[in-house]
């Protein structure tokens, strides 16, 4: 029974402990956007990559776009996960932001992130 | 058994316990914030600073959360941030912690950020930023 009460002592001391050791962030000074909900098109974009379907990819977005979202997907080679974890917009300038779990060319698991640019209900960039 | 046998179990008893509290809570926390449960944003300590060191034009301020570069870089980074914080070129309006998420070691987190330029211009433009192992290994 002593050593139960001890070992819940000790619990609740490590509890404690790390929530003196656990850091937040630091107060925001200046402005947060509202969160908005994501955009039609972008969610085909990103439902084409995680499907895995170039050709529906091809027809979405004109080639320029494409190598930007090469470039932001590397070093994934192969998709495994897309999520999209918020959207943000500004002046009619809407930012769709994704998460990207997949596979390098070594075979290590990476994630990455990317951000589709859309306004007037187009994909206009990559980030 | 001799007292200080007893005592230096009850102590390992407590040490353990801590040792599991401290771990549980942790992966408790990891949870909480990856999925935004209790109103938790998720947003990382170590993101935050990285952004507001570059809105507040600071490298010294995120010397520790990046990965090293050589003496010439770093002060070749110390160099355009005074130019730009003298020029006043930038003004920044917003910082919005859009989301993120982790895999592994692997965390990232994305940002929109909206500017003021010099002409009286705004911007607004997204910036992930991939931490590993406590560091900013990648911001684009």
């Amino acid at each position: 029974m002593t050593t139960l009460a001890l070992f819940a002592l000790g619990i609740l001391a490590g509890t404690v402990a790390h929530t003196f050791v656990d850091q937040r962030p630091k107060d925001n000074p200046y402005a947060a956007l509202p969160k908005v909900e994501e955009p039609r098109v972008a969610h085909e974009v990103v439902e084409a990559i995680g499907k895995d379907e170039p050709e529906t990819l091809a027809k979405l977005m004109p080639a320029t776009m494409l190598t930007d979202l090469d470039t932001a997907l590397q070093p994934i080679i192969d998709v495994r996960t897309t999520k999209f974890v918020g959207a943000v917009e500004s002046e009619g300038r809407l930012l769709s932001a994704y998460v990207v779990t997949g596979k390098t060319t070594e075979g290590a698991d990476i994630v990455v992130g990317f951000v589709l640019r859309v306004a007037n209900d187009q994909v206009v960039g990559v980030n | 058994m001799g007292l200080g046998r007893l005592i230096s179990g009850w102590m390992g008893t407590v040490l353990v316990g801590a040792l599991l509290g401290f771990v549980i809570s942790a992966a408790i926390g990891v949870f909480v914030q990856d999925s935004g449960l209790f109103g938790a944003s998720g947003e990382s300590p170590i993101a935050r600073a990285y952004m507001l060191g570059l809105l507040e034009r600071n490298p010294n301020s995120i010397v520790s959360i990046r990965p090293n570069h050589g003496i010439a870089q770093r002060a070749a980074e110390l160099q355009g941030a005074d130019t730009s914080r003298n020029a006043s070129s930038i003004t920044p309006l917003s910082l919005t912690y859009i989301g993120g998420a982790s895999a592994g070691m692997y965390q990232v987190h994305i940002y929109a950020v909206g500017l003021r330029n010099a002409q009286g211009v705004d911007q607004f433009f997204p910036l992930a930023l991939t931490i590993y192992g406590g560091k900013v290994v990648r911001s684009e």
